[in-house]
């Protein structure tokens, strides 16, 4: 039996194979979540049509493919044991009647040794008393172990879901909410956690808990980068302000290339990448997405300025394609436009060495070179950045020439080639 | 249920005595709740006073008669040994007894209110007790099934006790078989074929695949001890018939090419299937879910499909061990006490107290074979034990595979002297996920037993010392300059 890769609806055609939930000779339950894939609206997970055995697994994770391939092959076969009860509190889902007798044995001893983790029983016991089931826990240990870290680890992140789901239910823990639901008196309405919230979950996630954040906040005169706008405006250019955020931060980045980089721990190198390709954070109704911009080291601020447009349209359309909210390798967030907020310590879009994001512009009095006291429009910044890899001095270092451009937007025509 | 008729209200009522049953009782007990154990004929159940208890007494008597050679070569003198299976029989009832008083005071101890009775369930919170003329009731809140499973005959062959004999009468027989043929496929086959051969009976064995369930390793290692000791065996045979006289059995037997042999004997043991022990105790009236063999279903807490009603030991099913009741008493116990407890079947050891004692946990290397790319075997034979040498008992081998992707054991197989306790060490290490480095980085007393199963681990990367390079299949180092 072949498994496809289905249109999941909106007008998908093709999705990037994320991981795996199985391997090769696995067997696997009917509904049973084969693997994950990222469509360019949201991760899906694909799951197994009937009960079988994994034969072969034909596509590599992170290979784009197209609607109708097949993606893995499945061996149809019965269950090796009868599934029993269900609406047991107390119980897992998986209540399986583990042994058969004489003949059945053989299969039974191997369901048995699939189940098996690798992880000691205090490990396990750990996991038990926190109903955390250890075959969705990974393991960081050598060899893939589990260790006690990593069932803390997930279930601080089953909480922080949790608590999500209780703030939008007024309050309260989730047990308390559940207790209320058994006495048919439901108090809370529910939404479902799936689709970009779930990714979006994930994937801050997966950032907080594998980089140490560090953030630092800087103020910039825009002052005159305003007027020089206006100066455009009259030859009829209209040019956006994070048009030349983005430009100003990739002659930044051209100084600082480390923070243009991908840690890669396991081969104990810092990739330094020479495209510069910064991902815009845009706020939707369904939630942030960070569509692309590609290049923008070789690209003129009007390039630079049409295309956030046109990203940023289409992403308020829900139309950006694969392509166009992959492979950014740096993050800026403009929050200014949304109102208020007058700093953040955003979370850095991993696996990015930093993001920064742009505050609300004020009027406010500053004191000039002169120790006079002058009307400025004023911008805060918050700049996230992976300590693993660069120190507070270099960030600083790297934000006084971003701020340096901004303040005196000219200096950038010192950059053109 | 009559109106007005008194119940007596138990946290916990446990129908069965033995080791599923009474492990739950105090395990309950500890935890504290109160308790009620019905058992219908002995505490104990059957593996202390038919199986696993009567059959190590007499493995341990085999075993003393396969020293005697060895006790004379050291220089101990006892002039004629015999064997006199009467005697053996007197101990067998003393230990047995002694065992018994000795779960007896723990019960009691513990408060544990014991009552001898057969009991039926009434309704879901209701157990009926029949004792002799009286019939008194019980509400629980949550009830534990311990009732076991009893040997059924095979269809052709009628076990009379006499000379057709099962796992527990063989155990009671008064003299000696003179020839006693053994048919089965399981670990009490083994251990029955091994003890009669040391008392001096003939004993040829009959088995349909002549593994056991061992791994072949630890199969053909057995085989070529039983082929010393002139233990004849008939491989890939089914015995289609017996016939029984006054002083003799015949077994009619088809072979593997379908080719019909009659072998004779004294006596006959037959290895059978065991039925769960639920006739009478209403469980049907409640809807407690069964295998299609009968068994009661349970899940990875006890529980039956019933929540507040549990079920352990054989009466589940699965392989009839003593060791797997005993958990499964405990889990069950603790899951009421609403701990968060859990049965895992995954390093159940398997062990054989014949001559020389057989163990083995996790995977055998078939197994390991077909579920994992790329497996190690390391082996180690006993004879290049030192301390084998001293004790004279150098048969046997100890087994060891990992995955060879991440060093992680997969499985441990012995057989030889001290199998039954150096598997703990197995055990541990598969519970542990231990790699190979972890089994290889401890001390291992010197000189002791314990140093085959060290020996075997470093064969997985030809690294044993005592084993000529030719002889270990580990992966060869390369040789490091420095």
């Amino acid at each position: 039996m072949e498994v496809k890769l289905h249109d999941i609806g909106e007008g998908m055609t093709e999705a990037v194979v994320l991981s795996y939930f199985v391997k090769k000779g696995d067997y696997v339950k009917a509904d049973q979540p084969l693997v994950e894939v990222q469509t360019d609206k949201m991760v899906a997970e694909i799951p197994a049509p009937a009960a079988g055995i994994i034969q072969d697994i034909l596509v590599p994770e992170g290979e784009t493919i197209s609607v109708g391939t097949t993606i893995l092959t499945l061996e149809a076969k019965s269950p090796p044991l009868v599934e029993t009860m269900s609406n047991q509190p107390n119980v897992t889902a998986e209540s399986v009647h583990l042994f058969a007798v004489k003949k059945e044995e053989t299969v039974c001893a191997k369901r048995m040794i699939e189940r098996r983790v690798l992880a000691s029983p205090y490990t396990r016991k750990i996991a038990r008393e926190h109903g955390v089931d250890l075959e969705q826990v990974v393991g960081t240990g050598r060899g893939g172990r589990i260790t006690d870290e990593d069932v803390y680890r997930f279930i601080e992140t089953n909480n922080a879901k949790q608590t999500n789901h209780s703030s939008v239910a007024g309050g309260g823990t989730e047990s308390q909410s559940f207790e209320k639901a058994d006495d048919n008196a439901p108090s809370f309405s529910v939404i479902p956690f799936r689709g970009r919230r779930k990714q979006i979950a994930k994937k801050m996630a997966q950032s907080l808990y594998t980089i140490p954040h560090c953030t630092h906040f800087e103020e910039a005169d825009v002052t005159e980068l305003i007027r020089f706008r206006e100066e455009l405006k009259q030859q009829n250019f209209h040019i956006s302000a994070t048009a030349f955020f983005i430009k100003a931060l990739s002659l930044a980045l051209k100084q600082f290339p480390i923070f243009n980089a991908r840690l890669d721990e396991e081969r104990e190198v810092i990739h330094l990448k020479q495209e510069h390709h910064i991902g815009i954070a845009v706020d939707t109704e369904e939630g942030l997405i960070v569509p692309v911009i590609k290049h923008v080291e070789s690209k003129s601020l009007r390039e630079i300025h049409e295309e956030a447009k046109r990203l940023t349209k289409k992403a308020q359309e829900n139309k950006l394609t694969l392509q166009e909210m992959t492979g950014s390798t740096f993050t800026v967030s403009n929050v200014g436009p949304l109102g208020g907020s007058i700093g953040a310590t955003p979370i850095i879009n991993y696996p990015e060495v930093a993001l920064m994001a742009f505050h609300k512009t004020k009027k406010r009095p500053v004191v000039m070179e002169n120790d006079e006291i002058a009307v400025r429009s004023m911008m805060n910044i918050s700049m996230s950045f992976d300590h693993r890899v660069a120190d507070g001095a270099t960030a600083v270092a790297f934000t006084n020439y971003f701020v340096r451009l901004i303040e005196n937007p000219k200096l950038m025509l010192m950059e053109l080639i | 249920m009559v109106v007005g008729e008194l119940a007596h209200e138990r946290d916990v009522v446990i129908i069965g005595g033995g080791p599923g049953g009474y492990n739950a009782a105090i395990r309950a007990a500890q935890l504290g709740l109160s308790v009620t154990l019905i058992e219908k004929a002995e505490l104990g159940g059957v593996c202390l006073n038919k199986g696993c208890i009567p059959s190590k007494v007499f493995a341990h008597a085999a075993q003393k008669m396969a020293e005697l050679p060895h006790i004379k070569e050291i220089g101990i003198e006892l002039g004629h040994a015999s064997f006199q299976l009467g005697k053996l029989q007197n101990y067998k009832t003393k230990v047995v007894t002694q065992l018994r008083q000795g779960v007896e005071a723990l019960c009691k101890a513990n408060r544990i209110e014991v009552i001898c009775g057969k009991a039926s369930f009434l309704a879901e919170d209701r157990i009926g007790v029949e004792s002799g003329e009286v019939f008194d009731v019980y509400r629980f809140r949550h009830a534990i099934i311990a009732t076991g499973a009893s040997y059924v005959s095979p269809p052709s062959i009628n076990i009379d006790h006499e000379r057709i004999l099962n796992a527990y009468s063989i155990y009671g027989l008064e003299t000696l078989p003179s020839h006693l043929l053994v048919y089965g496929d399981d670990y009490i086959a083994i251990e029955v074929a091994m003890s009669f051969k040391m008392f001096g009976s003939q004993v040829s064995v009959i088995t349909n695949d002549g593994t056991f369930g061992l791994d072949e390793a630890v199969a053909k290692e057995l085989q070529r001890i039983w082929k010393k000791r002139k233990i004849k065996l008939y491989q890939h045979c089914k015995v289609e018939s017996v016939t029984s006289s006054p002083d003799a059995v015949a077994a009619t037997l088809k072979t593997a090419t379908g080719e019909t042999v009659t072998v004779e004997g004294s006596h006959i043991f037959v290895a059978c299937e065991a039925k769960a022990n639920v006739d009478g105790l209403g469980i049907d009236r409640l809807g407690i879910q069964r295998t299609e063999q009968g068994f009661i279903e349970i899940n990875y807490q006890a529980q039956t499909s019933l929540p507040h009603i549990f079920a352990v030991g054989d009466v589940t099913g699965g392989p009839m061990l003593a060791v797997k009741a005993i958990k499964q008493g405990k889990v069950a116990a603790e899951t009421i006490a609403g701990k968060q407890s859990e049965i895992d079947l995954t390093f159940l050891p398997t062990i054989v107290h014949s001559i020389p004692p057989i163990a083995g946990v996790g995977l055998t290397e078939d197994e390991a074979k077909a579920q994992y790319e790329d497996i190690r075997v390391g082996s180690f034979p006993v004879a290049g034990n030192g301390y084998a040498g001293i004790i004279g008992q150098k048969d046997g081998l100890v087994k060891i595979i990992s995955d060879a992707k991440n060093d992680v054991i997969l499985g441990v197989h012995m057989i030889g002297v001290g199998a039954v306790e150096l598997i703990s060490s197995g055990i541990i290490g598969l519970e542990m996920a231990a790699r190979e480095e972890d089994m290889k980085f401890p001390f291992y007393p010197h000189p002791s037993s314990n140093e085959s199963l060290l020996e075997a681990v470093e064969s997985l990367q030809a690294e044993a010392i005592h084993l000529s390079p030719a002889m270990q299949k580990g992966s060869k180092k390369k040789a490091v300059s420095r």
